[in-house]
């Protein structure tokens, strides 16, 4: 899903000098595996996709909110409520802009048709427009991404960097100390 | 008067809590529409793009940590109006709300107060444009002002709130130490959205550039007044440590007088503290304590450990102690402001004391000080050939002597801080001497 923002944060960990000792550990991954079975469950029945979608949100954040001890979680935990938003009220499907989506050269029909699982057209008639997917991103894969993403997209960064024993913590960086958490 | 104070923190209360929180939604609620329009999208997301950098990026000041986002708050009321600010605002207070405290009543009495702010000055934006008289850069200066202001009071009252403090306390210890950076970075914001109004977003690189410069610049005087700081804090150990040795070394020559100095700057130091002198005064006369015997190096040991009574002779040589040291510490070309300390703690008011035979005033404060407690702890301190005198007889001596020997006001005042403390604690200080481990001045801090 964000493969390209996740080998970049690789290549700035490798740069930074990180290397994977061991596996973080997460509480209530089975939380997790929830959300990918119900994700699943939207992959085969798209036209009920809305329902199973948003109760997966439900599931993810809550994860989240049992893992909230790390920044890079956190950070996850904004762009995914913001998400959570655009799609609880929009259906269970996230919104996309068509006039950007044209610009992918991907095929809209399954969109247009509602047989996407987790992606609908945008209307006049969405809710909260500019929480949905509305901002084209060129490059390194192009992507139609909503303002939650940012934050999922930092998340990542960060996740990666802790992964690769290289934490960076916003909060010092607040407080205009190092960046770097000492260990 | 403290039912008043109750009625005040109620009404306080209800204003930060209901009032704070009322205005939050409010605002936030009328902008939501204002964010809905597709041709809005881009600048909510440029914003929300620049507010995360903001909460990151901040400026260090001496005894603060400022971020920029009140700058790109007032550059997104003054390029777009109240809803970018406002969106601003929300995406700063989600990201603080998530990441660094979890504390939802705060978290909106924060927001309201910004959210108002905010509108105020989006309001006046407005109505200075609608008079056509202002230039905008004039206008855009008046309201960085306000800004700077309104957020600052509003602020102070929450904070007064919360941490149950007095409005004006609250905001005169916000303000201290950062009002001239906030407003050199507000002022920035605003002419930065002029530039990006004329020239676009290009002119985001000079502004850039600029505020990095500004930082670094901050980074770096700050960093070097903290390493003077620290230079500062280790001479000052320093001389501690040299001019504690130093007592110590004379005390160790004149066997009947182990941790004398001490014990002499400590009651110095009390006295001075009674009678309210700053501390740079009162430390001074710790350290002319401290001091105030150094002469003693000059004088044979035979003389001074001599265990029966002096000959006039020996006692003039033991009399020269005052003038030796003077003249070492005088050489030595540092203390200088102790130099009255050592020359003169033997004088007395009547004018028999020596070495100058001064009267009365004439005698330096710090000396009349140390003579009071010079003599206090010569009398009370045990010596190898006799046992030191009751507290209550030197005391009594000391009052004897007030107007002749020692300053009357200064002697009423040791007495009173002698009485004062408690009996075990006296016979802890009196018993005190260089072997022991701590330190004199640790024992009652």
């Amino acid at each position: 899903m964000l493969l390209d923002i996740i080998c970049f944060s690789f290549l700035v960990a490798l740069i930074r000098g990180g290397r994977i000792k061991e596996f973080p550990k997460f509480h209530k991954i089975y939380l997790l595996v929830v959300t990918v079975v119900l994700q699943a469950f939207a992959v085969f029945f798209p036209l009920q996709g809305g329902i199973f979608i948003s109760i997966a949100y439900v599931f993810i954040l809550a994860f989240l909110l049992f893992n909230r001890e790390f920044e890079d979680i956190r950070i996850f935990l904004v762009g995914w409520l913001l998400n959570a938003i655009a799609i609880w009220t929009n259906g269970g499907k996230m919104p996309i802009d068509p006039e950007q989506a044209k610009k992918l050269p991907y095929d809209l029909e399954p969109v247009i048709n509602g047989t996407n699982f987790k992606h609908s057209i945008l209307t006049e008639s969405s809710n909260f427009p500019f929480l949905t997917d509305v901002i084209y991103m060129p490059s390194i894969i192009p992507r139609i991404i909503s303002i939650g993403d940012i934050f999922i997209m930092l998340g990542a960064f960060l996740l990666v960097q802790r992964l690769m024993n290289k934490p960076i913590s916003l909060i010092q960086l607040r407080e205009g100390k190092s960046y770097a958490t000492k260990k | 008067m403290r039912q008043k104070n109750d009625l005040r923190f109620i009404i306080k209360g209800i204003i930060v809590q209901v009032g704070f929180v009322l205005a939050a939604i409010s605002i936030f609620y009328s902008s939501l529409s204002e964010w809905e329009p597709r041709e809005h999208w881009g600048v909510l997301f440029i914003y929300t793009l620049l507010t995360v950098f903001s909460c990151f990026l901040p400026v260090r000041l001496s005894n603060a940590v400022l971020t920029v986002n009140n700058a790109v708050i007032f550059s997104g009321i003054l390029l777009y109006g109240v809803w970018v600010g406002v969106w601003t605002a929300v995406i700063e207070a989600l990201i603080i709300a998530f990441l660094v405290r979890f504390n939802l009543i705060k978290a909106i009495v924060n927001l309201g107060q910004l959210l108002m702010t905010i509108w105020t000055v989006a309001f006046l934006n407005e109505w200075f444009q609608s008079l056509h008289v202002i230039s905008p850069l004039i206008s855009d200066l008046l309201l960085a002002v306000v800004y700077w202001f309104v957020n600052l009071i509003l602020c102070g009252l929450g904070i007064s709130y919360f941490y149950k403090m007095s409005w004006m306390r609250a905001v005169k210890e916000m303000t201290r130490g950062f009002t001239s950076t906030y407003l050199l970075l507000m002022i920035l914001a605003g002419v930065g959205s002029r530039l990006v109004e004329s020239y676009g977003l290009v002119a985001l690189a000079p502004m850039i550039i600029a505020f990095f410069t500004i930082s670094y610049v901050f980074l770096h005087y700050y960093e070097n007044v903290q390493k003077l700081q620290q230079k500062v804090e280790e001479v000052k150990s320093f001389n501690h440590k040299f001019l504690t040795t130093m007592a110590a070394s004379i005390d160790a020559r004149d066997h009947y007088t182990s941790g004398h100095s001490q014990r002499v700057a400590h009651w110095g130091r009390e006295i001075a503290k009674q009678i309210g002198m700053s501390p740079e005064k009162v430390e001074e006369v710790y350290f002319g304590g401290i001091l105030h015997d150094i002469g003693k190096i000059g004088i044979e040991d035979e003389i001074l450990n001599k265990k029966g009574k002096l000959t006039p002779e020996e006692y003039d040589k033991i009399k020269q102690h005052t003038v030796i040291g003077y003249e070492i510490i005088k050489q030595a070309g540092m203390f200088h402001e102790l130099l009255p300390a050592i020359r003169s703690h033997h004088e007395r008011i009547d004018g028999k004391g020596y070495p100058d035979g001064l009267v009365g005033n004439e005698i330096p404060l710090i000396a009349r000080i140390l003579a009071i407690s010079d003599a206090f702890d010569a009398m009370v301190a045990d010596r190898p050939y006799r046992k030191g005198l009751p507290v209550e007889e030197a005391l009594q001596e000391i009052r004897r002597g007030a107007g002749t020997q020692f300053d009357e006001e200064l002697a009423s005042y040791f007495i009173h801080v002698i009485n004062k403390l408690p009996r075990e604690e006296l016979e802890t200080i009196i018993r005190q001497n260089d072997r022991s481990q701590k330190p004199l001045q640790d024992v009652f801090r």
